[in-house]
């Protein structure tokens, strides 16, 4: 209907048009000029008729989608004639486009998607700050909790919960299970209500009356198989019943990595003491309170608290107040929004090149361009068809972008390693393409495509229609302003490159540090494992102390085991605890002192390479009948008595009986990472202070995961219900707990070397096509006697301002920008002088062999030739060519980035064994002829294990599902000798059997 | 014949619509007989840009302060023009537009010729 009525309206006004120059033509006709001149002259001063039709046409209609897709038709005829350069444009955006949709998701992920509680914005974490010592996020005492809890205005309401560990029995094996006590109002601040069942009433806060719980939603899928009859059910923690009373629904999993929750008790000796501080508190602010009235407030209470109590409250006299949001997006916030920086860079850098292409291509196009304006095609409307073509390429290279960011979400999900703990960092298995990313990356690709796409359509615009059409190609040389547009191009480029660069290299710099850096222990060939023992089953410490010098004992015997020690919370893991050490002779004004304790076996500091500094180690006789003894890390030791000798100090410390005595002090170590201070450590023999909670630190000759199972059996020979968890080699825990660092660097070194390929491309690009347009001049300068030298000079030089701008700009960005880098940095300056210099130093090379290429070109012309020389015919050539190769390089590392897994002919020889078999029977020796036949039988695949220990499995080329225990089954339990393609994989070994024959036993 | 352009006054913006909608309080016209008006009334000084006339008179027409009809005319009424005529909402329009003109003129009158405050 509407399409009917527009072509009637077309018609209407030709028609009316053109009575319009008829009426004028009769008019000067009546004025004595002839019949064909009338018409001539009526239409020279009516003017342009299809721009009039045109402009009246869109009072009705606006922009129609008919002209749209005439832009759209027309744009995509002319990407036809420039394959080579679009390719590359389309491309390069991808690249850009890709790299920052893949950069988006995880901050999509990890800070934008909303928390599963009612107004997550209002839920505060709420932490001890202890200023003497630097330590922000401290635990609460239960009197300093109910005090905070009654004395603010500024909270609806207060709660209170504190980690335990249990170990789940019952159906299946032994489970550690971390879990949380929480105050009874802890779910309704955090604004949750079950999936089913209920949450805790305030009477089960009573010890006799807290043995019920509440199951988080994973637990209560992988362990009961989401029955919901669970509820009212008894499940069995460290051996005691408690009751189901509830779940949770998925997603709510606060804190991090809890599996069930139980109702918080306080014990009766921690109601009153001020320095037994465990609890946790979250809050949730009253309707219109700021996080800094919050924090003003609180601030005031904890001064107060300080000056009532200074024995234990002196130094915790302020208080910090962490968003929940940030508290789980913790540790990685700041590198994401550098990440998110830095791929903006890298897109911006991408526009400034493919806007370089299409202003190139923009000269060649000056003369349709001309010819269109001369039509009566409007200023807006050639901006327009501009912008078609630019949007349609940005679109293009965005559903590209889109595929490498799903690639890359993938390799991404390795910032998040599941085992890190030591951080706060949100647990995150996968990283969706959701809508909104989706919708981030169309927005990035139609905003790319209109930075991109204006400038060649101002360029165009600008020049002179007469003097286009005009101008003979011979004398073509591109207007002045294309060409100051084109180095202000190259000089963002460099600048942007060059912030890039300088980032990535101290992000890497630091890095380095942080690997070098000296945790304080030697994490190489360290096996550790971590036990809770069960304190129902494990009631007195006499208990615990047998367990655990049974099990170190035993693990000490073990081949391989250089030396074995336990440990109550090992360092990177993630837990520690602290307590309140003073010095026992000094007067009750003597300020208590928190240190964070563990209890260690003799051999502990042994295995883990920690140095004894001063007086002895721990021996065996140092039990529970010896005299109570202790050893202080150097720096604790150091804040404690400072200058005097610290051993044979006595010491008081809290939750301990009686004195302890320093015999000794240690080096310190990092016990939360590289990248947070040394803490003040204390440590006690293992026989005089047992816990139930048991690390281990296994040194071992070789590679310590080779002893996993040995470790593993000698514990449950001892206890077969006793849960162990975190089987792992220390090393791993230490390259784990730099992940994100890890990540942040290496994704940096990629962003900026991709920044720099961009940028050298783009001033090849620009001096190129100068130089190609200036061949006749050049052709000229040789025929009169000037040099290759001086060419050469001529050529390369003409970048030169443009890209000492862009240095110039660069150094300035960067150290302007550094310093939102600083919480990233360990050890580094933001703006490290030396860096910058070698990433100037790199943009410089980059630039001058980016010039060099088309320089050495211009100095060899013939002088023949580039007199005769017609603009269009080299430029087109060498951009095509380069275009093209580009093209192909950029195939090329794709190609190689999903490169095919290696393959190789081989001959191997080994026994023919059931995959089982190989791999549980400790892949040492052939077994029965029987049992193979017997497991193969039964579907488990038949495989080759060769004499060194590779296993090789059989696979078949054309069908991948196709199994091959047919061709195997008649060897079962034989040596064989098989011939055919090896590959590898992951370190993973398939042959495609193409010969296979018995071989000597 | 028309005078020289540097004798031509460009029109100021949006006083088109005003100089058409006067122009067809006469009566009905077509499109060369509003431009033509303008042009002899003003003795050749107002030029009436086809670029600007068609669009303007469209536009005039979709506020429907004028409505188009195609009518038979000329000495023997064979040839048809699409005739302009004014709507009621365009003659308010023309009072309104008129008065502002009106202010506008007095204003910038009051700042060229001060008159001397005896």
């Amino acid at each position: 209907m509407r399409w009917f009525r527009r072509r009637e309206r077309d018609k209407d006004l030709e028609r009316e048009l053109r009575s319009h120059l008829e009426l004028e033509a009769e008019e000067l006709q009546q004025d004595g000029a002839s019949a064909e001149e009338a018409r001539y002259a009526a239409r020279r001063s009516f003017g342009n008729p299809t721009l009039i039709k045109e402009d009246t046409r869109s009072i009705w209609t606006g922009i129609s989608i008919e002209r749209l897709w005439q832009d759209t038709r027309f744009a995509l005829r002319t990407t036809r004639n420039h394959r080579g350069s679009t390719a590359i444009a389309a491309l390069t955006l991808a690249l850009g486009i890709g790299a920052n949709t893949a950069i988006f998701s995880v901050v999509n992920t990890v800070l934008l998607a909303p928390l599963p509680y009612k107004d997550a914005d209002r839920l505060m974490t709420v932490w001890g700050y202890n200023r003497s010592r630097g330590f922000n996020t401290d635990q609460v005492s239960a009197p300093d909790f109910a005090d905070w809890r009654l004395q603010n205005h500024v909270f609806e309401d207060l709660a209170a919960s504190t980690d335990v560990m249990y170990t789940l029995t019952g159906s299946g094996e032994p489970m550690a299970i971390i879990g949380y006590r929480f105050s009874a109002n802890f779910f309704h601040v955090l604004g949750v209500a079950p999936l089913h069942g209920r949450t805790f009433f305030p009477a089960e806060q009573q010890p006799g009356k807290d043995h019920v719980v509440v199951l988080g939603y994973q637990l209560w899928q992988s362990r009961f198989g989401g029955d919901r009859s669970m509820v009212g059910r008894t499940v069995r923690l460290d051996g005691a019943p408690y009751t189901v009373i509830g779940v949770m629904p998925r997603g709510v999993d606060y804190p991090g990595t809890v599996q069930l929750w139980t109702p918080l008790t306080i014990p009766p000796e921690a109601i009153h003491d001020r320095a037994y501080r465990f609890l946790r508190m979250l809050g949730r602010l009253k309707p219109g309170v700021s996080i800094n009235q919050a924090q003003t407030e609180m601030n005031a209470i904890a001064r107060h608290l300080a000056r009532e109590y200074p024995k234990t409250n002196k130094e915790e006299d302020a208080i910090n107040i962490i968003s929940l949001r940030q508290m789980i997006s913790g540790d990685i916030r700041p590198a994401l929004l550098v990440l998110m920086c830095a791929v903006g860079f890298v897109l911006l850098i991408a526009c400034a090149n493919v806007a370089n292409l299409l202003l190139v291509r923009a000269v060649d196009r000056r003369r349709e361009v001309a010819i269109r304006a001369a039509l009566g095609a409007a200023g807006p409307r050639l901006i327009r068809q501009f912008l078609t073509e630019s949007i349609l390429l940005a679109l293009a290279a965005g559903a590209l972008g889109l595929l490498l960011a799903f690639q890359g979400t993938r390799a991404l999900v390795a910032l998040f390693p599941p085992t890190i703990a030591n951080l706060s960092i949100p647990r995150i298995d996968q990283i969706p393409i959701d809508s909104h990313v989706l919708g981030f990356s169309l927005l990035a690709s139609l905003l790319a495509g209109t930075i991109f796409g204006l400038i060649p359509a101002f360029e165009a615009m600008r020049s002179d229609t007469g003097e286009s059409l005009k101008e003979s190609s011979r004398t073509s040389t591109g207007t002045i302003s294309g060409r100051r547009f084109r180095s202000v191009l190259v000089t963002l480029e460099i600048a942007l490159s060059l912030i890039l660069l300088a980032a990535a290299g101290v992000t890497l710099k630091s890095f380095a540090q942080l690997l070098r850096g000296n945790l304080g222990f030697n994490p190489q060939n360290v096996l550790t494992a971590r036990l809770m023992l069960p304190p129902l089953k494990y009631e007195s410490e006499a208990q615990q102390l047998a367990f655990g010098n049974q099990v170190a004992d035993r693990v000490s015997s073990l081949p391989g085991v250089q030396s074995a020690g336990t440990v109550t919370f090992l360092p990177l893991s993630g837990w520690w605890g602290t307590r309140n050490v003073s010095i026992a002779a000094g007067s009750d004004a003597n300020q208590q002192r928190d240190a964070v304790w563990s209890s260690v076996t003799p051999d502990y500091f042994r295995a883990m390479g920690i140095p004894l500094i001063e007086g002895r180690s721990f021996t065996k006789y140092d039990d529970a009948a010896a005299v109570p003894v202790a050893i202080l890390s150097i720096t604790f030791a150091r804040r404690l008595v400072s200058n005097e000798n610290p051993l044979g100090k006595r010491l008081k410390v809290a939750g301990l009986k009686s004195n302890v005595e320093v015999i000794g002090v240690v080096g310190d170590v990092h016990q939360l990472g590289m990248t947070s201070d040394v803490t003040s450590e204390i440590y006690f023999p293992f026989s005089q202070v047992p816990t139930p909670l048991l690390c281990f630190a296994i040194r071992t000759a070789g590679y310590p995961m080779n002893l996993a199972n040995a470790v593993e059996r000698q514990i449950w020979a001892i206890d077969k219900d006793q849960a162990v968890s975190f089987v792992m080699p220390m090393a791993d825990l230490a390259s784990e707990s730099l992940a994100p660092q890890r990540v942040i660097s290496i994704l940096l070194g990629i962003f900026a070397v991709m920044a720099l390929i961009m940028a050298a491309v783009g001033i090849y690009g620009v001096i190129s096509f100068a130089t190609a347009q200036r061949t006749q001049e050049i052709g000229v300068r040789i025929a009169l006697g000037a040099h290759s030298g001086d060419v050469l000079k001529l050529i390369a030089g003409q970048g030169l301002p443009s890209v000492a701008v862009g240095l110039a700009l660069g150094l300035a960005g960067s150290v302007g920008l550094m310093r939102f880098l600083s919480s990233l940095l360990y050890g580094v300056r933001p703006a490290d002088p030396l860096i910058l210099a070698i990433a100037a130093a790199a943009l410089v090379t980059s630039a001058l062999l980016a010039s060099y290429v088309p320089a050495h070109r211009a100095a060899k012309l013939d002088p023949t030739v580039a007199l005769r020389h017609e603009y269009d015919l080299p430029v087109i050539i060498h951009f095509r060519m380069f275009c093209s190769k580009l093209t192909l390089s950029f195939l090329l590392i794709f190609g190689i980035a999903n490169a095919a897994p290696a393959e190789e002919r081989k001959t191997i020889t080994g026994w023919v064994l059931d995959s089982a078999c190989a791999f549980t029977k400790g892949l040492d020796k052939p077994i029965s002829r029987d049992c193979a036949l017997a497991c193969a039988r039964k579907g488990s695949p038949l495989v080759i294990l060769q004499d060194d220990g590779t296993v090789f499995w059989p696979i078949s080329e054309s069908m991948p599902a196709a199994g091959q225990n047919d061709r195997l089954l008649p060897y079962a339990g034989k040596r064989v000798t098989a011939t055919g393609k090896v590959y590898s994989k992951g370190g993973s070994q398939a042959v495609v059997i193409e010969k296979l024959t018995a071989a000597n036993q | 014949m028309a005078k020289s352009s540097s004798d031509r006054i460009e029109l100021l913006q949006g006083t088109l619509d005003m100089l058409i909608l006067r122009t067809l309080l006469f009566g009905p016209a077509h499109g060369h007989q509003i431009a033509k008006h303008i042009q002899r009334t003003t003795e050749d000084l107002l030029q009436v840009e086809h670029g600007s006339l068609y669009p303007a008179l469209h536009r005039l027409e979709r506020q429907r302060w004028i409505v188009a009809k195609w009518e038979p005319a000329g000495k023997d009424l064979k040839r048809q023009f699409k005739y302009y005529r004014l709507t009621p909402a365009g003659k308010k329009q023309l009072v309104a537009e008129e008065s502002k003109w009106k202010q506008l003129t007095t204003a910038i009158a009051r700042i060229m010729w001060p008159v001397e405050e005896e």
